[in-house]
């Protein structure tokens, strides 16, 4: 199982990395996409079920936190059977979209900001060198110059996108490519299967 | 008496929003409730847009309804969706690896693919372009940036290599030029991070405006 795993992985990874180069190969770079894509989501339900399992044994072992684990398995039934039978279009299901994912997106968002604010607090009080005191002045100097200055174009219109589009614009494309190049070898190694994250080492 | 949909919309914006924001005073059991539901919610919701989107379009509906062409593409498919229903179980949690090499082999290639066209030859591409002056609004202004921009792109790479040499007293020690850019790497790291952090500051306290405004909003509907 093991050898089969690795020439699934070399072959079809291969195949789909060609794709990229010669353009005759694009169709089959498509389909073998695709079938990735199904067994993506195909992942994602056996993910739900799992969920479904570790919560239903803990009602079931009645562990302390059961009471939520109920909680979450109703919501999560209810939720996929009326989308199961009226489609994730539907104004039931955009109405439980709108009333329950996003409102919690955004609250643990916004809670963010208190988090955010905390650890710069804690940043300035913990570590005092040339990166923290740069990095901090920096958040200051872009949070401040986002307020409206009616009065002074200057600030806002040219000294905020000196510093984000010049100054950071170099450290944001060097974090990029290394970590594209990071990414690159990290498929490499597993289209050489010297790496095997489905397993079989 | 009917109740809109838009009214319970609403109010359960209005009930999850507190549940979430009582965790600025801790971990309570009110957080818990609103966080419990939301992943059950949110799992429940995924797992029928998989379902509508991608398993009954592409998997089922070409089986039963689709032409031979149709039935011999899906076959595949449906075969290695079949060793991934293996992995449910660990006694057979083995037959699903075959499935999990496939699409950990075409997210390789595709990272691989992504990386090279999406990334680099982009990135590299751009830095030079703001070298071509011929098409500058201002030669000069295009030039200064061109050198910020490069050498910090330089300097931020420098910092993340960790090839050293042996010195005559037996401690590790970068080439000198690399140490410099790797100190200028360093201040533009730090003044990327800083306009990160202040993007998602300022992102995150758009949110939580937002959501305040939203009570007003839903109140002042009474």
């Amino acid at each position: 199982m093991k050898v089969i795993s690795a020439a699934f992985a070399i072959a079809f990874g291969l195949l789909v990395l060609a794709g990229y180069f010669i353009p005759a190969l694009a169709p089959i770079q498509a389909v073998l996409i695709k079938w990735a894509g199904i067994l993506l989501a195909v992942s994602a339900l056996i993910g739900v079920f799992n969920l479904v399992i570790v919560h239903g044994e803990k009602i079931r072992s009645r562990e302390k936190s059961n009471a939520y684990s109920t909680l979450l398995l109703i919501s999560l039934l209810l939720t996929f059977v009326f989308g199961l039978a009226l489609g994730p279009g539907h104004p039931i299901m955009q109405g439980v979209v709108n009333g329950v994912i996003l409102p919690v997106e955004a609250s643990l968002m916004a809670i963010l900001s208190v988090t955010l604010l905390y650890a710069a607090i804690r940043l300035l009080r913990r570590r005092v060198d040339v990166m923290s005191v740069v990095f901090l002045l920096t958040v200051l100097l872009i949070v401040a110059l986002s307020l409206p200055f009616a009065g002074i174009p200057l600030l806002g219109d040219v000294l905020r996108p000196w510093i984000t589009q010049v100054w950071a614009m170099g450290g944001a494309r060097g974090i990029l490519i290394g970590v594209a190049l990071g990414a690159l070898t990290t498929g490499l190694r597993v289209l050489l299967a010297m790496d095997r994250p489905y397993g079989g080492k | 008496m009917l109740i809109s949909v838009d009214l319970i919309t609403g109010a359960l914006s209005f009930l999850f929003t507190v549940l979430i924001f009582s965790y600025l005073l801790g971990d309570n059991p009110l957080f818990r409730i609103g966080s419990y539901i939301f992943v059950g919610v949110t799992a429940g919701y995924v797992a029928a847009v998989a379902m509508w989107q991608v398993v009954y379009p592409q998997l089922l509906y070409p089986l039963v309804y689709g032409s031979m062409v149709d039935r011999i593409l899906v076959f595949f498919p449906l075969l290695l969706t079949g060793f991934l229903f293996m992995k449910i179980s660990p006694r057979t949690s083995y037959l699903g690896t075959p499935a999990m090499a496939y699409v950990a082999g075409i997210s390789a290639a595709v990272t691989v693919g992504g990386a090279v066209l999406g990334t680099i030859f982009p990135q590299t591409l751009a830095t030079i372009d703001i070298f071509d002056l011929a098409r500058a609004n201002s030669p000069f202004a295009s030039l200064v940036s061109g050198v910020i921009i490069l050498v910090s792109l330089v300097g931020t790479l420098a910092y993340f290599h960790f090839g050293a040499r042996v010195t005559s007293d037996g401690t590790l020690r970068r080439f000198v030029v690399i140490e410099l850019l790797s100190w200028v790497g360093r201040i533009s790291i730090a003044i990327t991070l800083g306009v990160l952090f202040a993007g998602v500051l300022l992102a995150s306290l758009t949110a939580f405006i937002e959501r305040i405004a939203s009570w007003s909003i839903f109140f002042s509907s009474f």
